[in-house]
């Protein structure tokens, strides 16, 4: 039922919070296998909610989903509903604004959480991926430091590798650097770099100028719950078509 | 204050230094002053004792009579917390629970515990029982009654267990809902179930928050274990009151038996420091 080319396919997608407070409004969204996708656009705008609707942290109201294969249709009522997005996010890894790293688990804890708890793997077998993962994103003297001994920036980078340790098919970062101090940005934003060019695909909520212009594929602009407009880097930031994108980026560039 | 963690490359200077030196000793003179001040309050509680004409030797005499209650008092609280953490964690997933039923029956239990007194319940688990019991089996559930007929010591468990459970109902319900949502987000987006992301994440660090209210109830618990004596158990504060009023020496006895439980407690809040500074691992400012 899936081309074996598309990573996420997203289908008429809606979400209204409470009664009223229509948020996503009718999103289509088609991601390959290895492509980076930047969203930008205002807060408020629905980034994050769509982001987070991705890997169902949020019920979409209407609509439908597609991961690697994984097709989910929003408000079924279909027993297998539960498992459907257990497998969904076993292939997603998300990043989080605020890192939420489990404060009572050291880094090496934090990274092995998955595949011990998730995939039933014994700490012993975890170690080893675990320790590569951690050594891939430049911690590994930080193996047995408890979160609240790391920056911000090494708690990112151990909240990638912990996504990262569950071989995730496509990572989703939802504005990773933006509770960074400026100067620890880089080097969170190497590690996605990284990512990128291994081939990973990625959809990423982001400010970052760098990432958004010189590692994503496609860049999407979003306001009131859906696009203004997509295309290549260069065409967004040089030349926006539409008027609501130019005013956005010229208060971010 | 270790030197290794110096963050400013250059030494620090005298001035500063004398400045350290006073908060030091600030700190520690404080210390000081707390524990003797500690050290003359109970003098003046055993001189005042004395001065009323305590009979120590009276009191030497049957010490050992009373501490023998202390079994019981240690054996009823030990199994009754133990019991009442599991309910505690049951209710706390009842009220936290969107299945209605599940829900309506926590609210109700956690309502009715608590709004009623512990020493009706003590007879009501004791006494009311087997009535229950006799009126069940009048209708057909035979043999039932020799099974809510529960001796002294199983019903004042069962009494404090359940009170107990459903006050820490409450103290576990709120030690999970203060766990920022994030943790859990961050357990589910891993794959987690609801269940492992209760076992693995949030529990863990509940846990952390509900630590001292729960030593709370457990030394608040050690000492209405005393109600099981209403039941007839020879347990501490029986015992004592026993003595105390057959040799009308009733203060000595109650001071005595007084005594005991505040050793105890304080035994307990040594534990409860200790496992408070190992379950701190992991925060901020652990180690300075």
């Amino acid at each position: 039922m899936s081309n074996n080319n598309v990573m996420v396919k997203i289908r008429n997608l809606h979400k209204v919070f409470g009664q009223d407070l229509h948020v996503l409004d009718g999103i289509d969204l088609d991601v390959s296998v290895g492509e980076v996708v930047s969203i930008l656009g205002p807060s408020g705008s629905g980034k994050s909610t769509l982001l987070r609707c991705i890997n169902f942290l949020e019920e979409p109201t209407a609509g439908t989903i597609e991961v690697d294969g994984v097709a989910i249709k929003a408000g079924e009522k279909s027993k297998d509903h539960a498992a459907k997005i257990l497998d969904i996010r076993k292939k997603t890894g998300m990043c989080f604004q605020a890192f939420n790293l489990f404060p009572h688990m050291t880094a090496i804890g934090n990274v092995m959480e998955g595949p011990v708890t998730v995939l039933g793997q014994t700490k012993k077998e975890a170690t080893p991926y675990a320790e590569e993962l951690l050594d891939w994103v430049g911690l590994s003297d930080k193996r047995d430091e408890f979160p609240a001994r790391l920056s911000g920036g090494q708690q990112q980078r151990v909240a990638i590798a912990r996504s990262l340790a569950m071989k995730p098919k496509i990572m989703l970062f939802d504005e990773p650097t933006s509770a960074l101090d400026p100067e620890l940005v880089g080097e969170v934003v190497d590690v996605m770099e990284r990512l990128a060019n291994e081939g990973m695909t990625i959809i990423a909520v982001t400010h970052e100028m760098h990432f958004a212009r010189d590692v994503s594929s496609r860049v999407f602009i979003m306001d009131g719950g859906n696009w203004i407009e997509e295309g290549s880097p260069e065409e967004m930031f040089t030349n926006p078509k539409e008027e609501r994108s130019k005013q956005f980026l010229a208060h971010i560039l | 204050m270790n030197q290794s963690n110096s963050i400013a490359g250059r030494g620090i200077p005298p001035e500063a230094l004398a400045v350290l030196k006073q908060i030091d000793a600030r700190r520690k003179n404080f210390s000081r002053n707390l524990r003797i001040s500690l050290a003359i309050l109970v003098l003046l509680m055993v001189v005042g004792l004395v001065v009323l004409g305590l009979d120590f030797k009276f009191m030497s005499k049957w010490i050992g009579f009373i501490l023998t209650g202390l079994g019981f008092t240690l054996l009823v609280s030990v199994l009754a917390i133990s019991l009442a953490c599991v309910l505690a964690v049951i209710g706390a997933l009842g009220r936290l629970s969107r299945n209605p039923i599940f829900n309506a029956m926590a609210t109700l239990y956690v309502s009715l515990i608590r709004g009623t007194p512990l020493l009706v319940q003590v007879y009501m688990w004791y006494l009311a029982l087997p009535q229950i019991g006799g009126a069940l089996e009048r209708l057909g559930l035979v043999g039932i009654q020799k099974y809510l007929t529960l001796p002294a010591i199983p019903a004042g468990i069962m009494a404090l267990a359940v009170c107990y459970g459903a006050y820490m109902t409450e103290t576990v319900r709120a030690g999970i809902q203060s766990i920022k949502i994030g943790q859990g987000e961050a357990a589910k987006a891993l794959g987690m179930t609801g269940a492992q992301t209760m076992r693995r994440v949030i529990f863990p660090q509940a846990l952390r928050v509900i630590i001292p209210p729960v030593s709370n109830e457990f030394i608040a618990m050690v000492k209405d274990s005393s109600l099981v004596s209403l039941m007839g158990v020879w347990e501490l504060s029986f015992r004592a009151i026993k003595i105390g009023r057959r040799y009308f020496q009733s203060l000595e006895m109650l001071i005595l038996v007084a005594a005991i439980y505040w050793v105890m407690c304080i035994v307990l809040q040594t534990v409860q420091e200790r496992i408070e500074k190992h379950m701190a691992r992991g925060e901020r400012g652990e180690n300075g």
